[in-house]
This record gives structure tokens, sequence and C-alpha cells, in this order.
């Protein structure tokens, strides 16, 4: 998965900025979203304990990792499972790749999993000579269009009802309709015959329990139970992370992943999986691959402030609540996983080509607020902002340390101007006078060199004749203090 | 391949080792050895009643239809009604936990539908039976447990209670022994409890099948049932 340069992503969010469409979809969607997470929440009064509980036990959980992964393998494969560790994207895709060259599998469905959009595996398994169908209908949808999910949780909540069925009727040769109902229906009929045709189930897991060796997959559509229950062979992709020690632990965390990621109580299927079918029975695979990926995450454990974002269970609601998000949409940030938690972990994962992405933040904090494992991202942001500026490599030390530098000889040189009112009040005097030209229906829209990389994003207010240093100025003297 | 993931998987476990030696994330408490799965403070509606009417109540929130509380032989008929209405020619049905599914049976072939049963089954015989099961109208299971604080049932698979059952039908009837109604989520995991989650493929369903990637829009029925129906078994002697 390779991550654009920054001057791509500063193009990618110019032009997402402008498109008012794209914000009308983006707003309308999150704006459901937050409120159905404001009600699931009001119903429910234990959800703040649930919240404390379910950090408590990631805390716990991140701090004796090496453990639980050794009994989380152990116990998996008891049940019969395979279980391979990739230290890197590319071991994870080899290893499916090879498996399924070795059981000459041709055709695969797979649930929605972003780690194995981070590992880049459908591409990989085309280019193995594979079919691979996306089978959750907002997946579907972006794969038919060629691109990438724009959203961890709703990946294509960038395009309109009217959008799918302009697509369906190119792709698929239905009569147009931007009825949702008939879209669906016509995504079930054709993918039922994928998931009755596929040797290969591939989904992704967000919870595995070390105790049982289980794989819990949280879904609303069913498309990931059938993957995981249809074809012979069956592939499970998670990050090092997800492992959490008991089946007791699993409530907290069901209680709050849905209320936060779609405002439901629960998600209509919660699929236990712990190893292939039994003898006798008709469900389930014959053969169970679980793939746990490092590919960064070992590293994000070793630094003490980012092991933070490992608590993280993947809900997609500080996407939805971040004001950047909600104008650039997800496609901006180019990367598998965008918004404020992609801004702290992309850096981690995919390198420091997305160095620049925790800098596409307000601080505004309402990831924070959302979170439900509590996740400080506004400080992880300051904290990544502070390693890329600091640890930067031969390119970055071109660009980013003399920005550093320049801004602090500005601070230092109007440090000692403020020190002298008179000088303030001259500068600004010049300053006004120098702006004037530029002024546009009382907007500044654009200003000559160095100020220009201002004026690029914002519109700069023209400034008002009288100062608010001299409005005060003026009270004070008559006596009334504003 | 088998040998060099070996080497993966000690090398990945080592730097995990060495990160862990870093200190712990400052303002988060150290691991305490203390129990991490104590539920948090749920107050559980404690008798039946409660129970009942917090389920029905959960259940119609999310789609499903609430068939009522029922004696064994009044859910069969009800069951069979359903199936006459829906226009269902076939009909799948799942071992009883507690009921004996038998009852069912009867009152679906006396509607006149054709019944599918499953059990242990050889896997050349696999593709044949999925494609049956696939075929039907309507199906119906008997759930471990229900929950009633969210209107969910825990289905769990066995050779003869197949967990697509309940998947790949368009229709999906669940019956819940009263007995078997919880009040919470923890609660149904306790009573599952771990060696009946590891040995077995489990889901809970909480409502059909939908979805929600169309402007927001909440379809029923994308990939697992439109429909799905549910009733509290209450035997007379019970």
């Amino acid at each position: 998965m390779a991550v654009a340069p920054k001057a791509d992503f500063f193009e990618a969010s110019l032009r997402a900025v402008a498109d008012h469409e794209l914000h009308r979809k983006l707003q309308n969607a999150s704006d459901r979203h937050l409120d159905h997470v404001a009600q699931a929440r009001a119903e429910f009064p234990p959800f703040e304990a649930e919240r404390d509980a379910a950090r408590r036990i990631k805390e716990q959980s991140i701090a004796r990792l090496d453990e639980l992964l050794i009994e989380l393998k152990r116990r998996l494969e008891e049940n019969g499972c395979n279980v391979i560790f990739a230290a890197t994207a590319e071991q994870a895709r080899d290893y499916i790749v090879s498996l399924a060259k070795k059981n000459r599998l041709r055709r695969a469905v797979k649930g929605k999993s972003m780690t194995t959009e981070e590992i880049g595996l459908n591409q990989a398994l085309g280019t193995a000579g594979l079919e691979v169908t996306e089978t959750d209908l907002g997946e579907y949808i972006v794969q038919l269009r060629g691109e990438p999910p724009s959203h961890i949780i709703t990946p294509a909540i960038h395009l309109s009802k009217e959008d799918v069925g302009a697509l369906f009727a190119e792709k698929l040769n239905m009569p147009y309709t931007a009825e949702p109902e008939a879209l669906t229906a016509e995504a079930r009929k054709r993918l039922r015959s994928a998931f009755l045709g596929a040797d290969l189930g591939i989904t992704g897991v967000n919870f595995a329990i070390a105790e049982t060796g289980t794989l819990v997959v949280v879904e609303n559509e069913g498309n990931g139970r059938m993957s995981c229950t249809l074809p012979e062979t069956y592939v499970a992709v998670l990050g090092i992370e997800k492992v959490i020690p008991k089946l007791s632990d699993l409530s907290h965390f069901l209680e709050i992943l849905a209320r936060t990621a779609t405002g439901q109580k629960l998600t209509t299927y919660t699929n236990f999986i712990s190893g292939p079918r039994r003898a006798g029975e008709i469900d389930g695979p014959r053969e169970v691959h679980v793939v746990i990926l490092d590919g960064g995450r070992s590293a994000m454990l070793a630094d003490a402030v980012m092991r933070e974002a490992l608590y993280c269970i993947r809900c997609g609601a500080c996407l939805n609540a971040c004001p950047v998000y909600r104008r650039i949409g997800g496609h901006a940030y180019n990367s598998t996983y965008p918004g404020p938690i992609g801004s702290i972990i992309s850096p981690s994962l995919f390198g420091s080509a997305a160095g620049h992405l925790p800098f596409a933040s307000t601080l505004c904090g309402a990831c924070r607020d959302i979170c439900p494992v509590r996740i400080d991202i506004p400080r992880l942001l300051l904290h990544v902002r502070w390693r890329e500026t600091e640890t930067a490599d031969e390119t970055r030390a071109l660009a980013w340390p003399r920005a550093t530098a320049r801004a602090r000889a500005a601070v230092v040189r109007f440090a000692r101007m403020a020190r002298h009112p008179r000088l303030i009040r001259m500068m600004a005097r010049i300053g006004l006078a120098l702006l004037g030209p530029f002024a546009r229906d009382g907007y500044v829209r654009r200003m000559p060199p160095p100020f220009n990389n201002w004026t690029k994003a914002r519109d700069f207010p023209v400034p008002r004749p009288r100062s608010h240093h001299g409005t005060a100025n003026g009270a004070v003297k008559r006596g009334r203090v504003p | 391949m088998g040998r060099s993931n070996v080497a993966e998987f000690h090398k990945i476990i080592a730097r995990l080792k060495t990160a862990l030696e870093s200190p712990a994330p400052s303002g988060t408490p150290a691991p305490s050895s203390g129990d991490s799965s104590e539920p948090a403070p749920v107050a559980p509606p404690n008798n039946r009643a409660e129970l009942i009417s917090s389920f029905a109540r959960e259940f119609e929130a999310v789609s499903g239809g609430f068939l009522g509380v029922l004696a064994p032989d009044e859910a069969a008929r009800r069951i069979a009604s359903l199936a006459q209405e829906a226009g269902a020619r076939m009909v799948a049905i799942g071992e009883g936990v507690t009921t004996d599914a038998s009852l069912f049976t009867h009152a679906l072939e006396g509607a006149g539908c054709v019944v599918e049963k499953f059990g242990k089954l050889d896997d050349g015989e696999r593709p044949a039976a999925l494609e049956r099961l696939a075929r039907c109208d309507l199906a119906v299971a008997e759930a471990h447990y229900a929950i009633a604080s969210t209107g969910t049932f825990a289905v769990v698979g066995a050779p003869a209670r197949p967990n697509s059952l309940t998947l790949l039908p368009p229709i999906s009837v669940i019956v819940v022994h009263v007995d078997r109604l919880v009040a919470n989520v923890a609660q149904a995991l306790a009573a599952l409890g771990p060696d009946l989650v590891s040995a077995h493929r489990l889901s809970l369903i909480t409502g059909p099948s939908r979805t929600a990637d169309i402007e927001k829009r909440i379809v029923l029925g994308v990939h697992g049932p439109k429909s799905l129906y549910g009733a509290i078994i209450w035997p007379r002697n019970g």
C-alpha cells in the first residue's frame, strides 16, 4: 500500500474542499451517524463504565501482547487452525498467494477487512490469477468503481444513491434506479452466486480470544458469515493487536463497538470461528489459516506514547467526528486508514511517505471525545508530528526542519517587536497599507511570497482600520473597559 | 513454509518482548493482576416477565417479527401458518436444543411443505446439502440463548443444526426456551462458556441481515435472511 506524497495530499484536499457535492454526502452520512451514536449512548447508562472496562482490558492485553499471542497461537492450533505470523505485509501476501496456488484456488470472496486493504491483498491475488469479489455492499460498490474504500466502516460514504445507481446501470447492465432497495437486491443476487461458487473465503477479524482460540467477526450483512462458512478454504487476516485474553472480556467490547460504529446496540451478526468444520458438519471450511500481521505494529508498541494507538478497535467514529475528514473525505488521505486514527497509525504502518498526515488536523479533540476506548488522539497527533520533524529522513530534512527554524525565528522577531508598543503600532499600519492593494470584497485571497503559502489554502480577512489594540486603548482612556 | 514461519513467530515475539521493556505509557495504570473481566454494572431485569418484554421490544426494534410466548405445539402451528402465508414450499429444520423439532416437522408437513433435515454428512455430500439448504424458502432453528437487552439469539452450530440454517434461506425462524433468556451480552457469553465456544461455530444474531452502505439508508436482507421471526417457547408444565 503506497501513500501519496505530501504534494498530492495538498492537491487532493484542495480539490475536495472545493467539492460541495462531496461535502453534502459526507455531512449527510456523518450527521446521521453521530445522531445514532448519541442516541445509542444515551439509551445505555452503563456506556461509560463499559468504555472504561474495554480501555482497561486493552491496556492490560497490549502490555502482555507477547504472552497472549503465544497462547492464541497454541489454542488456535489445538482447534485445528494453521497460524502464520507475518512480520511484513509482503510476507502476509506471499503466504496467502502461495496457499491459493497450492490449493489451486480460483475464486475468492472477501468480507470487509481493512487489514487486507492494508497489505494490498486483492492486487496480489488478482496478479496470481484469482477472481476476487468484495462482498460487503459498500466494498462491492467501490470495487466496481476501481477505487479503494473512503471510510473504514462505510466504504462508499462518498457516493450518493444516484452515483450507485449510475454505476450499477453501467457495470451490471441493470436499468437505472436510485432506490437503495433495488440496488441492494441486485447485489444480493449476484453475490449469492459468488458465495456458492467460491473456493476461498477471506475476512478480517475484530477480536481474537486467546483463552478459547476463537476469531470474532462482527458485521451486519451476513457476508462475513458466508465467507467463513461456505468456501472450503478460509483465511483470516488480523493485526497482532486484536488479541484479547478471555471470552468474558468480549462483552465489554461488543457493548461499545456497535453503539459507536453504527449506533446499533449490537451488530446483526457476531460470528465466532474456532476452527475448521468438525466431522459430519456441513458448515465451515476444511482449512482455516490465520495470518497474524505485525507490519509496523511492534514499532508502535516500542514507543511508549504510540502504544495507545494499538488500543483502537476500528469503529470509524473518529472519522465522522473529524472536521478535516468531513471536509476532504477519505480518498484525499490516500491511506488505507484515513481520518484522525489513520493520521496517527499510517506513518507507522506505511513509513514516512505518510508523515504529512498528522499535520492534517485542527487538534479540536472531537476524535478523543467520541473514541470508545478513550484514545487521546490529539496527544498522539502531536507526538507523531514531533517524531516526524525530529527524526526526519534525508528528504524530509530538507523541508520540515527549515520550516521549523523559520517559524522559530519569526516568533523570536515578533517577541522582540512586541516589547515596543510604538513599533508594533507602526508595523501594523505598514502591514495594513501593504495589504490594501490585495483586498477584494473584504478578503485578501492572494499574497505575494513569502506569504503566499498562507493564502494558498486560506482567505485573509482585510484588517479593520482601527485595531483591537486601538479600540481597547481608547476604551481604557475613556474609562470604559469593554 | 512451516519452519520459516516458526522462525518468524519467534522473531516477532522477541521484538514484542523488547518493545514491552520500554516504559508503559504515562498516565495509564500498570497492568494489574485483577480480573479485568468483571461485568460492568448493568441493571438486569431479573424476572421472566421483564426479560420477555425487554426481549420482545428489542427484537422488534431491530426489525424482528416477534411471534409471542408459545407452548411448543402452539409454536409449531404458528410456524406452519407463517410458512403458508409466505408461500414457503421447502423448509429446513435443525435439531432442537430443548424442544422436540419433530413437532415443527409434522406441523409443516401438514401444511404441505417439503421438510429438509440434516444429520452427519460426509464431505462428499456437503455441496449438495448446501445447495439444498440455499434453495429452502424458510428455516427453523432453536437458539441456545437469547439476550433480552439487545433482542439477540445465540445460535450454536452442530451437524444436525447447521449454522447456515439461519444464514442461507430468505426467511428465518428462531425459537428459544424461556429458561434460556439472559439479561445481557455478558451473561450470554458466561452461559455459553469457553468450552462450547471453542468447540462450535456460533453466531449472535440481532435482527435480519441489513446494510446501510448506500447513503446510510437501512435495507434488509442484503446477504442473509430478509425476514427474521422469533418465538419464546414456554412449555405448559414449565
